[in-house]
């Protein structure tokens, strides 16, 4: 059987909320179905087969091909399955995935993997502002999963996260891990200013020494055990972080944010 | 246009008239005589429905900015109920602070055409009645709050006679465009702001030296001498402390026989007996209730589930925050006016102290006798949303149901509660003047809540059902002002109500110490505080509705 595989016709001139094209919503239904579902775009209403020509019948392995960044809401709540999207994809990607795979060859927009709770998001490109967060006013953001970006990040990434790995091979923007409860967050690339602003618990793994708040405490320099151990976590990833030349088990260690629960950790490598 | 309805069974309080099978004219928006012979243009036959005026939510936080912070903070009651535009109706959204257009059409669709905002703060009178002025179909009116503004405190300190008083009071009124006045915490507002944690009914402000029970007793003497309809409207000290129903009888006890209306009770009953320190004191209320015949309450009843709570009382918002679900909360200070909490809080009937709210006031209505002086509020969204009113309606109707309900809340809170044992049942009677014809009385509307030629044409057909709940929540048909709003829970079409009010007279020197006080302290001059008739009836959808004062010749 082969994947399900849409190619976007042209360039739609609104954006497009793509959430109805999940694994789960598609698995009963035939090609002929999927390609009269609407997508709500804008103002209006568009089938898929107006948007996109439709070949293949996995419906648990579906290609988005020439994605463009106005496809929003790709994966959303995601419960099995694969998808693959060839080009950018746009705001709220795998928003609140519970399980699954999903890839991305260029760039993603704000809010990706916003309140993801379990499964694997890759984004070979860059990721907008708040990758891993949760929607304004709630309290919980990624609660589970990993996310991988080999490019940059933008500000706010892990955002009130709760749990999971936030892997960064990039650089991350201003106000990186701000109000985390828990959770990892790695950034091999610089970070912006307010690294962990307001975070309560939770972990931020650096390569290259950040400009910290005044509300960390350095604690020193420590041999963490537990660091092979994590870095042995990410030996399958198709990533740096799986390459035995960048692990390290040597770090400075710096508490906070003191002006919070203060039981964070900022983590540099020495 | 001649509008008949023929053969309904009408419940009209107002005229004593308890389930009679009677005809009802209505013409240019009232409801009139039987004409001697003009033609019918639209009959509806109501044979077998039950026939009520529009229903009156007297105490609803349904304007003014504790909302929009509620708003603000709780985006995802939002999120999670969108409701969509149709051909006639304007989108909009929320379950426990739903936007103004919302709140409008589900009002409406359950059979209420007028509610009244609560706590309309003078400073922000202008915006309370602009966002009322967004909500349509209601009627609407707003109590102003007085009793924790600096001004106020300053004319106690320095001893000034009554009459200085009622003149501020009066200005504050017509100045705000409101009908009642209403006071939180009386004085406890502004103690919190001098780190004043708690205050006691005769505890003094810490800086003014001024205690809750003078407070209420000026402003309540104030409102009786002024002339307004609407006695005094008390939000008492220690809202939600255990042991707190000995302040609200004492509270009673102290107004002296002036007219006083109670606000959301149940928050105000509660004893410390028990293994929990917390018990129901709706028994020694209800009694006290029915002795002072001067003394008119509403209930505030809690409803299991989400809600947020939206109160000028800062010091015990501030207080409950830890209660706070989901966690987040405000507290804020409004200038020298007040202050203001917002608290979302998720009523759950497996706690023992949600249950036992639960039960309390439950307690509260059906042990207090006389429903012209109990009013059914959940003081929305305090308690629960007022959607939740033909579930309320329903528990108060029908004791087996109340029952069934009662057996699934928290065993310890059962065991707590009397309310297995009261036998009582509101009848329909009973319903339309706590929900009509008593709240228009209460609130001093002259031609609203009754069926008698002469009265607005503001009206609700039902069909009868013993399951109360699915007939309050949907009404055949809902009249407002003589045009048919509602048909089967639905919105059929919309109109504007108006804003009733009440336009006292006062010595105009009063302003000239307000002048300065505005000037030093206020971030608004005083020539911009007045609200102008203009600002509400010049879009062409608002009007305003002059209500008489008691001594006015009507």
């Amino acid at each position: 059987m082969s994947a399900l595989t849409l190619t976007l016709k042209q360039q739609p001139t609104q954006r497009v909320d793509m959430s109805p094209l999940v694994c789960q919503h598609l698995a009963e239904l035939s090609l002929s179905e999927i390609g009269a579902l609407v997508l709500q775009s804008g103002k209006s209403l568009l089938r898929v087969n107006e948007l996109f020509s439709i070949e293949g019948s996995d419906t648990q392995d579906i290609i988005i091909n020439n994605s463009v960044d106005t496809l929003d809401f790709i994966g959303k709540d995601l419960e099995s399955g694969r998808i693959t999207v060839n080009g950018d994809a746009g705001a709220y990607l795998a928003f609140g995935m519970k399980a699954g795979d999903i890839k991305v060859s260029g760039n993603v927009g704000l809010y990706a993997a916003c309140e993801m709770k379990k499964g694997y998001l890759e984004v070979s490109g860059n990721a907008g502002d708040f990758l891993g967060a949760a929607l304004p006013g709630n309290k919980m953001g990624m609660k589970g999963g990993t996310i991988l970006v080999k490019g940059n990040v933008g500000e706010r990434a892990g955002d009130h996260m709760r749990r999971g790995n936030i892997l960064i091979e990039g650089n991350a923007g201003d106000y990186c891990g701000s109000r985390m409860t828990a959770g990892t967050i790695a950034v091999m690339g610089q970070t912006g200013r307010y690294l962990g602003y307001a975070m309560r618990r939770g972990t931020l793994l650096l390569w290259n020494q950040p400009n910290l708040s005044a509300s960390f405490n350095d604690c020193g320099a420590h041999t963490l055990s537990f660091l092979p151990i994590l870095f042995a976590s990410f030996k399958t990833l198709n990533s740096r972080f799986a390459d035995a030349s960048e692990a390290f088990n040597r770090v400075q260690r710096y508490a906070g944010d003191m002006s919070e629960m203060g039981q964070g950790e900022v983590l540099v490598k020495l | 246009m001649l509008i008949k309805l023929t053969s309904g069974t009408v419940y009209d309080p107002a005229s004593g008239i308890d389930g009679q099978q009677q005809d009802i004219y209505i013409r240019d928006g009232r409801i009139i005589d039987k004409p001697a012979d003009a033609v019918v243009d639209k009959e509806y036959d109501l044979k077998g429905k039950v026939v009520m005026s529009g229903a009156i939510d007297m105490h609803t936080h349904i304007g003014g900015g504790k909302g929009n912070i509620a708003r603000t903070l709780l985006p995802e009651d939002h999120r999670q109920d969108p409701v969509h535009r149709s051909d006639i109706t304007r989108s909009g959204c929320g379950h426990a602070m739903p936007s103004t257009f919302v709140t409008g059409y589900r009002y409406a669709e359950m059979g209420y055409t007028a509610g009244f905002e609560p706590a309309v703060l003078p400073n922000n009178a202008r915006q309370a009645h602009m966002e009322m002025g967004d909500i349509p179909i209601l009627d609407k009116g707003g109590y102003v709050m007085l009793g924790s503004d600096d001004y106020l405190l300053r004319l106690l300190t320095a001893k000034k006679d009554q009459k200085a008083i009622n003149d501020y009071v009066a200005w504050t009124m017509a100045g705000a465009k409101a009908i009642g006045v209403k006071v939180v915490n009386p004085g406890g507002i502004n103690a919190f702001k001098f780190n004043q944690r708690k205050l006691d009914l005769d505890e003094q402000n810490s800086h003014y030296g001024v205690t809750p029970r003078e407070i209420l007793k000026v402003l309540a003497t104030a409102v009786k001498e002024i002339g307004v309809a609407h006695p005094l409207h008390v939000h008492g000290c220690n809202l939600g402390v255990p042991g707190n129903v000995q302040t609200t009888l004492d509270t009673i006890q102290g107004i002296g026989g002036l007219p006083m209306h109670l606000t959301h009770i149940q928050f105000h009953s509660y004893g410390t007996e028990g293994d929990f320190k917390f018990s129901s004191g709706a028994a020694q209320i209800a009694e006290a209730i029915n002795r002072n015949k001067n003394i008119t309450i509403d209930v505030g009843q809690i409803l299991f589930g989400q809600t947020v709570t939206a109160s000028g009382d800062n010091m015990r918002q501030h207080a409950n925050h830890k209660h706070a679900s989901p966690n987040k909360w405000v507290t804020m200070d409004i200038e020298c006016d007040a202050g203001c909490g917002v608290v979302p809080f998720k009523y759950k009937d497996q706690n023992f102290v949600n249950a036992l709210q639960w039960a309390i006031g439950l307690e509260t209505f059906l042990l207090v006798n006389d429903p012209w002086r109990i009013f059914l509020t959940t003081d929305h969204p305090n308690g629960a949303p007022f959607t939740s009113y033909p579930h309320l309606i329903r528990l108060l109707m029908d004791r087996s149901f109340r029952n069934e309900v009662l057996s699934t809340i928290h065993p310890e809170a059962q065991k707590m509660t009397t309310l297995a044992s009261i036998e009582r049942e509101y009848t329909l009677q009973e319903i339309a003047i706590m929900t009509r014809a008593g709240a228009a009385r209460l609130i001093g509307l002259k031609d609203r809540g009754g069926l008698s030629a002469g009265n607005w044409a503001d009206i609700t057909v039902y069909t009868d059902n013993t399951d109360r709940q699915k007939m309050f929540e949907k009404p055949d048909y809902v009249f407002k002002d003589g045009q048919l709003v509602v048909v089967d829970g639905k919105v059929v079409s919309t109109k504007w109500g108006t804003t009733h009010v009440v336009t006292p007279d006062f010595d105009p020197s009063v302003e000239k110490g307000l002048k300065d006080y505005f000037d030093r302290y206020m971030t608004m001059k005083l020539g911009n505080f007045k609200i102008s008739d203009d600002e509400i009836t010049e879009d062409g959808r608002g009007s305003i509705s002059v209500h008489p004062l008691t001594g006015d010749v009507a």
